[in-house]
């Protein structure tokens, strides 16, 4: 097992009496991509807040690289790269501007130069004298992105980072999570997309109503359930599912019962809902 | 953790960015300077030559305190609306706060870049007096008073931006603090005309000591006890500040 560099223990965050991150303990190994998964309003942005320095924790205690979050969140900040949820960037600055001025703050060497270099890989070059305004959604997904990575921080925190976005773009930004890891980067990302979680991360953690109900690899958990789903649409248009442990199992279903039905390999969204009894959303 | 004094420069560059975008834009530059203007217009032109306080023309007395009041109005605003809007709608604040950079320096950033908002709108204020007044208004309590306004404004602006839960809620404290300072502390009538009643709670208020110190030609007894309230006041809400971002949580 790799060296543990986050380590997160009993979180709890309540908002107007409602715990919205309810006793949560995990660990992420370094160099690895951990996903958190669930539906909107599961509790993985408030988590990922608590452990970039936004948001105070009720109670709990987070170690990154070994340093107490609570105690030295300023150590912590010149290791971790973050992508919002929300593109916050400034409307009223240019793409260049936008990586000027966080380069700056985060004191990165070389500055012109790695902006350059970053604007590069993210194709935003041509841009660069552009307004953060006036870019499409991916472009400015992408800025984002281009200014987490710009200090090159061995740890990133991606909190839903292809909401929204065209599957073109989507890949685009999976290719530039994966490069990032094979440079020894670790990576946290919150996804509700389960393609995404499964095509990306080594683990992932469950999130539901503020609790993590599950945590493995992606295999792991499905072997859990099962291997095969057969499923059927009845008269009434519901869909009707049986979760089999082999393909031998699947087809003999299959005979037995005699109407139209399909095969499929399971998946973590089937996994999800096994264990909270509705989708992610 | 190693402390760089020039932390607070990027943040600085970044609203100086942008204020030099927004003044191109020439809706924006005449609406930052239409109250004092109208102000000028109405009560010192109209009235500048014809009426004499504190034995001088009202031109001259309204001079130096619109400067006080303009660079007030345009310190705090520009900060407050930077701060409130990049805290609650546009996210971008989050920056900072995740910048490994001290609050202090955060502050100071901000702090100085609503300095030179308001150190704008009193150019253009000392601009139309030196073309209009007779009386030399620029004075080094003058200058010292500009300072300290521009200062204590600005880290105003950046509290109540910080703890103001929404927009409208930044309208309201201006509403009930900064309206009534620019009318009652001596910006368009001497302190002496007060009545009795309400002299104790203008003197605490900090604009009306802006308004001593800026109409002085020297340090007086006056003028050292002004300064020495905005000194005070400037300490007490930059700390403040500082205070308010140790708290910080979203």
């Amino acid at each position: 097992m790799g060296k543990i560099i986050i380590e997160v223990k009993g979180l709890t965050k309540t908002y107007d009496g409602k715990r919205v991150v309810d006793n949560i303990s995990f660990f992420v190994k370094k160099g690895e991509i951990f996903g958190l998964i669930g539906p909107n309003g599961a509790g993985k942005t408030t988590i990922i807040k608590i452990l970039t320095t936004l948001v105070k924790p009720d109670e709990g205690e987070v170690f990154i690289n070994g340093i107490d979050l609570l105690k030295y969140p300023q150590e912590i900040k010149k290791i971790i790269g973050v992508t919002p949820q929300e593109n916050n960037l400034d409307r009223d600055l240019t793409v260049y501007e936008t990586l000027l001025i966080y380069g700056k703050l985060h004191k990165v060497k070389d500055l012109k130069k790695e902006i350059e270099k970053m604007l590069k890989l993210m194709e935003l070059w041509e841009r660069k004298d552009s307004l953060v305004f006036t870019l499409s959604g991916g472009m400015q997904r992408r800025l984002v992105i281009a200014r987490a990575l710009l200090p090159d921080p061995p740890i990133l925190f991606l909190d839903e980072p292809t909401v929204g976005l065209d599957p073109q773009i989507r890949k685009f930004i999976w290719e530039i999570i994966r490069k990032s890891k094979a440079k020894g980067k670790t990576i946290i990302l919150t996804t509700h997309y389960i393609e995404e979680a499964e095509s990306l991360c080594e683990r992932v953690g469950i999130i539901h109503k503020g609790k993590l109900i599950a945590i493995g690899t992606p295999s792991e958990l499905k072997e859990k359930l099962g291997r095969f789903v057969v499923e059927h649409i009845n008269g009434d248009g519901r869909l009707i599912q049986w979760i089999c442990k082999t393909e031998k199992e699947a087809y003999q279903l299959i005979q037995e019962k005699k109407i139209p039905l399909t095969i499929r390999h399971i998946n973590l969204e089937d996994v999800f809902i096994n264990l909270t009894g509705r989708k992610i959303r | 953790m190693k402390i760089n004094i020039w932390d607070w420069y990027p943040i600085f560059l970044k609203e100086m960015i942008i204020f030099k975008r927004k003044l191109f834009k020439l809706g924006y530059l005449l609406s930052a300077m239409v109250v004092p203007i109208i102000y000028l217009i109405v009560f010192g032109f109209g009235l500048g030559r014809s009426v004499q306080i504190s034995s001088q023309d009202y031109l001259n007395f309204l001079i130096p305190g619109l400067v006080a009041m303009s660079s007030m109005t345009n310190s705090y605003n520009w900060i407050v609306n930077s701060i409130n809007l990049g805290r609650l709608y546009f996210k971008t604040f989050q920056i900072f706060i995740q910048a490994p950079i001290s609050f202090f320096h955060i502050i100071l950033g901000e702090v100085f870049s609503g300095m030179i908002k308001g150190f704008f709108a009193a150019f253009l204020i000392i601009l139309v007096g030196i073309l209009t007044s007779s009386k030399n208004f620029i004075t080094l309590p003058f200058l010292i008073a500009l300072f300290l306004n521009c200062f204590l404004f600005a880290s105003l602006g950046f509290n109540v931006g910080l703890i103001s839960k929404g927009h409208e809620e930044t309208a309201t404290y201006s509403n009930f603090f900064i309206l009534p300072m620019a009318f009652f502390c001596g910006t368009f009538f001497p302190l002496d005309r007060i009545p009795y009643i309400f002299k104790p709670i203008i003197y605490i208020l900090p604009l009306t000591h802006t308004n001593i110190l800026i109409r002085k030609s020297f340090l007086d007894k006056e003028a050292l006890i002004s300064l020495f309230v905005l000194i005070s006041y400037s300490i007490f809400l930059f700390v403040l500040g500082v205070r308010f971002m140790k708290q910080y949580s979203e």
